[in-house]
């Protein structure tokens, strides 16, 4: 791993050195052992910054919105998962893909942060689920590639210098069981949904930072920021909460990359994935089977369309 | 649909509130005919004119139901007969998900419905208005995601 990080030092200290961009999204070691924040870096000196391990959760690929306009380009790292986004982003014409500088790195699993129990020593963590049922552990993408790591766009097996510890620690052990809280609340009686949903959306605070992280999210003007009056509502009541909710799923439908991003970053913990999931379980069961950001050339399933489409309810 | 009317109804003369959404080509014009030819059917549907049953945004059917529609319909030109070429095969893509979604969240699926009328088609129109209307009413008033009023 830490041959991995003065490599990743190394790259991008010569990247900005030699002006080949302007810009590095990465991450930094945080000031906790488990907390590994983002890091955008300017200058070659700040190379030595950057930081990967276990704990660099976030998706970084929604920042370069901060970018859409520039003439800059800016280099970026990207685990698997995190490719897909970028992936997102040039299909939706938010970025320009000679204006970024995709860096693939091996995943080695990220681990769950919330099982921490001694916050003062090291100790081993969980893996996160959504790195369990990962089926996308390389990148999709990449202009070069770190660790060992080869781009593919077919899912399977971790590949690099940490593949061995993440099969150990069990990425992408549980793919096949990923519709699996869909299929629970499926089993629910109509009010027993609602009465979960409901709870679910009661807690939300529109804070938008779903929308925020989400690399799907990429609208220059969110409809939630109109201020047409009797539109859409601002106030945080469980019915305008549900508006909310539904109407950001069928947005992201067909979009969403299933990184996990939303569902990490609420606030109140609403599982937000439970929806995006049973949107791409109905796809998959409706439309054949498509995943989000992983081919540049496939439309999206609501972007076209068969003659032949099924009619249960016409 | 105000407070007051709803504490005045009682369960024996409720009548159900469908906010039908229909296309200007196909449905209204359908529609348009079941009146001209003095057809019979149920006066619970509101019907409101979209250019396509592609337009009908997801929010419109979220929109209706938060103000206090019992049932919504989303209603257009046959597949291969749309005034715009596709804009159908979109609406039909979008509200396979979109019901399936608010099945998900608790919502009866008899509550939202899509269906392709043409505008000969004006006793379709009366049919799928009436049992829409029989359906709804049987289930009562619909109280899931409606706003507080």
């Amino acid at each position: 791993m830490n041959s991995l990080i003065k490599e990743m030092q190394a790259l991008a200290q010569e990247l900005l050195a030699s002006g080949e961009v302007k810009g590095v999204f990465g991450w930094t070691k945080g000031s906790r052992w488990y907390l590994t924040p983002p890091l955008f870096i300017q200058k070659a000196e700040d190379a030595i910054k950057l930081h990967y391990d276990e704990f660099a959760i976030n998706n970084l690929t929604s920042l370069l919105l901060d970018y859409r306009n520039s003439d800059d380009k800016i280099a970026i790292f990207v685990k698997g998962c995190d490719s897909r986004g970028i992936l997102r982003l040039i299909q939706d014409k938010q970025v320009n893909p000679e204006k970024v500088l995709v860096i693939g790195l091996p995943c080695p699993g990220m681990v769950d942060k919330e099982a921490v129990k001694d916050q003062r020593h090291v100790h081993d963590l969980p893996l996160l689920r959504k790195c369990q049922e990962c089926r996308y552990p390389n990148p999709v993408l990449a202009d070069r590639t770190l660790g060992d790591v080869q781009v593919t766009k077919e899912p399977g097996v971790p590949i690099g210098i940490t593949a061995e510890r993440a099969i150990q620690k069990g990425v992408g052990s549980k793919g096949k069981e990923r519709y699996q809280e869909v299929k629970e609340i499926e089993a629910l009686s109509a009010d027993e949904k609602y009465a979960f949903w409901q709870k679910q959306h009661e807690k939300c605070l529109r804070c938008y930072a779903c929308r925020n992280i989400c690399p799907a999210c990429n609208c220059r003007e969110c409809i939630f920021e109109s201020d047409k009056k009797g539109w859409v509502n601002k106030a945080a009541t469980t019915t305008d909460n549900a508006f909310f909710g539904i109407t950001r799923a069928m947005h992201v439908a067909g979009r969403c990359v299933d990184c996990g991003e939303c569902e990490r970053v609420c606030p109140a913990g609403i599982p937000i994935m439970k929806i995006n999931r049973k949107i791409m379980q109905d796809i998959d069961e409706l439309f054949g089977t498509y995943d989000a950001g992983t081919d540049l050339e496939e439309a999206g399933p609501l972007n076209h369309f068969k003659l032949d489409d099924p009619e249960e309810f016409l | 649909m105000s407070t007051v009317e709803d504490k005045k109804q009682t369960a024996q003369d409720w009548e159900p509130n469908i906010v039908g959404f229909a296309c200007n080509w196909c449905t209204y014009a359908g529609a348009d005919l079941a009146g001209l030819s003095r057809m019979q059917y149920p006066p619970n549907v509101k019907l409101i004119r979209v250019p396509c049953s592609g337009r009908t945004n997801p929010q419109f059917v979220l929109r209706a139901f938060q103000k206090g529609a019992d049932a919504v319909l989303v209603a257009g030109c046959h597949p291969g007969d749309c005034h715009y070429s596709t804009g159908n095969y979109f609406t039909r893509r979008r509200y396979l998900l979109m019901q399936r979604l608010l099945e998900y969240m608790g919502i009866d699926p008899r509550r939202f419905q899509a269906r392709w009328i043409s505008g000969s088609e004006a006793p379709k129109f009366r049919d799928v208005v009436t049992q829409m209307s029989e359906e709804v009413k049987a289930l009562g008033p619909n109280k899931k995601l409606r706003e507080e009023l």
